[in-house]
């Protein structure tokens, strides 16, 4: 029995949905995650400031996609725990008929999206975006969601857990396939490269994303950052909204919290 | 502050403490430094932190002056916060029929942004129907006057408002299915708790999990518990076991996140929250 129960949520294993969790100050963590947090931390003390800009991101990514663009569907795939500013919330609060699919393979994500994210135009399934037909064939994404109107496919921080092995560019252009003209590709990304700044040197950055790099291998994803060209082959056959695949900071930026550029690169992509 | 409007004295005294212990720790001073200000000892520190013991506004003053507060409005903002930490909450009034340990639940829980609940043999309190209260205060007291049992039963539906106010705490529940089988005041009694149970899932803040029979032996067999989280990220979980003559918190990181732990494992093992509605009646009609 013990093994039973303990099969689906390991809180001795590391887990980067935790681990993203604790970085952004949440308490769903277990002292195996915050322990890796923190040497992630130690070595790279922006680690924080980052995947709080990749919020920011998301937030100014779905603003964008609601508002102007008029997307009222969405699919969030990988999209970690439920924590504030989620999709729906920022979607809905512009257009309230939007609709957003939840889509993770953790158990512990799955079942606290379900119970906190879920409502009349929110559902969260369990399911691995490295088969992209078990998510776009899912029963509850086919009720939900209209192939035949514009998608917004969000892949936030989380190609960078797909190695090349794994075909993350044939997992892309499978959902593209799925996609009908006129729905949206937005993703972030983890990078070793960033432009100059003034508290780090290019080689010190890549220095930080290879020890970073190793100290996933701890927890149970491995971690492959990639280049802004590696980056942008992700959006074959998408035209790229301005202004391109840029580091997140620079992204459509509202001036809010500004910040140094660096860590993830992000963009949105038009399939025509 | 008006997020904590709602907030009862013990966690706003756990607020202001856990600012004061910033504010301290920000300055690198030990809590003798602080002590020695205020004439007093270390432990009383200790407790002010903890927001275990009211505020002087004297002390309140030195200490803020030690701590370098200099801007007045942020000075007073603290001292008015101190001044509401100790005024008493609503159930006061109610004081003399509840243990202590419930007050201070009740407290705790007015302040919470997140309530995750499990439990094994009862429906939650929050969740809990007038009949089928009544029906449990009269097990537990016997011995009680029509007129007391009243009193505790208004008192614990009063504790139910918080999840109809505005801003309301989501409540994230498992309950085992015994507890669904269990007819506390008989069939009819039962049959209005379990209705009522439907109606609170179409609530958007109240989370229903239903941990079937099927699911055998579990890590949370024969304890139920509650986890407290709060808006402000400086206060810590809280988790509180309700006994039989007592009641147990617990907000020391690594004993919260084993029940943390637990309820993860129970929520995942419950059916999920979609499909509640349909078990409950399935209960219903085999009532």
């Amino acid at each position: 029995m013990a093994d039973d129960w303990t099969a689906r949520i390991n809180t001795g294993v590391p887990n980067p949905a935790r681990i993203y969790d604790y970085l952004l100050g949440g308490k769903d963590n277990f002292p195996a995650d915050r322990d890796v947090a923190d040497q992630v931390l130690d070595i790279a003390p922006v680690a924080r400031d980052v995947v709080e800009d990749n919020r920011a991101f998301l937030r100014r990514v779905v603003d964008h996609l609601t508002r102007e663009a008029g997307v009222r569907q969405f699919i969030d795939l990988g999209s970690g725990l439920p924590t504030q500013g989620n999709v729906h919330e920022i979607a809905q609060a512009i257009a309230p008929e939007a609709r957003v699919v939840y889509v993770d393979n953790d158990a512990m994500v799955v079942t606290h999206s379900r119970a906190l994210l879920a409502g009349d135009n929110t559902v969260a399934i369990e399911a691995d975006l490295r088969k992209p037909d078990s998510v776009v064939g899912h029963p509850e994404v086919r009720e939900l969601i209209d192939f035949e109107q514009p998608i917004a496919l969000l892949l936030m921080a989380i190609l960078h857990f797909i190695p090349d092995q794994e075909n993350p560019l044939g997992i892309v252009a499978r959902f593209r396939d799925c996609l009908p003209a006129g729905s949206y590709l937005a993703m972030s990304h983890g990078t070793r490269d960033i432009p100059a700044r003034p508290d780090m040197s290019p080689e010190a950055m890549t220095e930080m994303g290879a020890r970073v790099e190793k100290l996933y291998q701890l927890t149970t994803a491995t971690l492959t950052t990639r280049s802004r060209a590696q980056v942008e082959r992700f959006f074959d056959g998408f035209e790229l909204l301005e202004p391109g695949v840029v580091e997140i900071q620079r992204w459509r930026p509202d001036d809010r919290h500004p910040r140094l550029p660096g860590g993830f690169f992000g963009g949105v992509g038009r399939k025509p | 502050m008006t997020e904590f409007d709602w907030g009862g004295p013990t966690v706003r005294r756990m607020l202001v403490g856990a600012q004061l212990r910033r504010l301290r720790t920000e300055l690198g001073l030990t809590r003798a430094d602080a002590a020695e200000a205020i004439r007093a000892s270390e432990w009383k520190i200790h407790r002010l932190e903890n927001g275990q013991v009211g505020f002087k506004r004297r002390d309140l003053v030195d200490l803020l002056r030690l701590y370098e507060v200099t801007d007045p409005d942020e000075v007073e903002e603290l001292l008015a916060m101190a001044a509401e930490a100790n005024s008493p909450g609503w159930w006061q009034r109610y004081g003399d029929l509840l243990p202590s340990w419930f007050r201070a639940y009740v407290d705790l829980e007015a302040a919470a942004a997140l309530i995750r609940t499990y439990e094994g043999q009862l429906i939650p309190g929050l969740l809990q129907t007038d009949d089928y209260m009544r029906a449990l205060v009269h097990g537990a007291h016997l011995d009680d006057s029509g007129e007391e049992v009243g009193r505790r039963v208004r008192l614990r539906m009063a504790r139910q408002m918080l999840l109809t106010r505005e801003q309301p705490p989501r409540l994230w529940a498992v309950v085992d299915e015994a507890a669904l089988r269990r007819p506390v005041g008989g069939r009819e009694v039962m049959r209005g708790q379990l209705e009522r149970l439907v109606e609170a899932t179409k609530l958007p803040n109240v989370t229903l999990q239903i941990l079937p029979f099927d699911a055998g032996a579990h890590p949370a067999l024969g304890s139920s518990f509650s986890i407290l989280r709060f808006p402000d990220q400086e206060l810590p979980d809280v988790v509180y076991l309700e006994h039989l003559t007592n009641a147990v918190y617990l907000d020391k990181r690594l004993e919260v996140e084993r029940y943390l732990e637990v309820m993860e494992l129970l929520c995942d093992e419950s059916d999920p929250p979609a499909r509640t509605e349909e078990f409950i009646n399935k209960v219903l009609s085999e009532l």
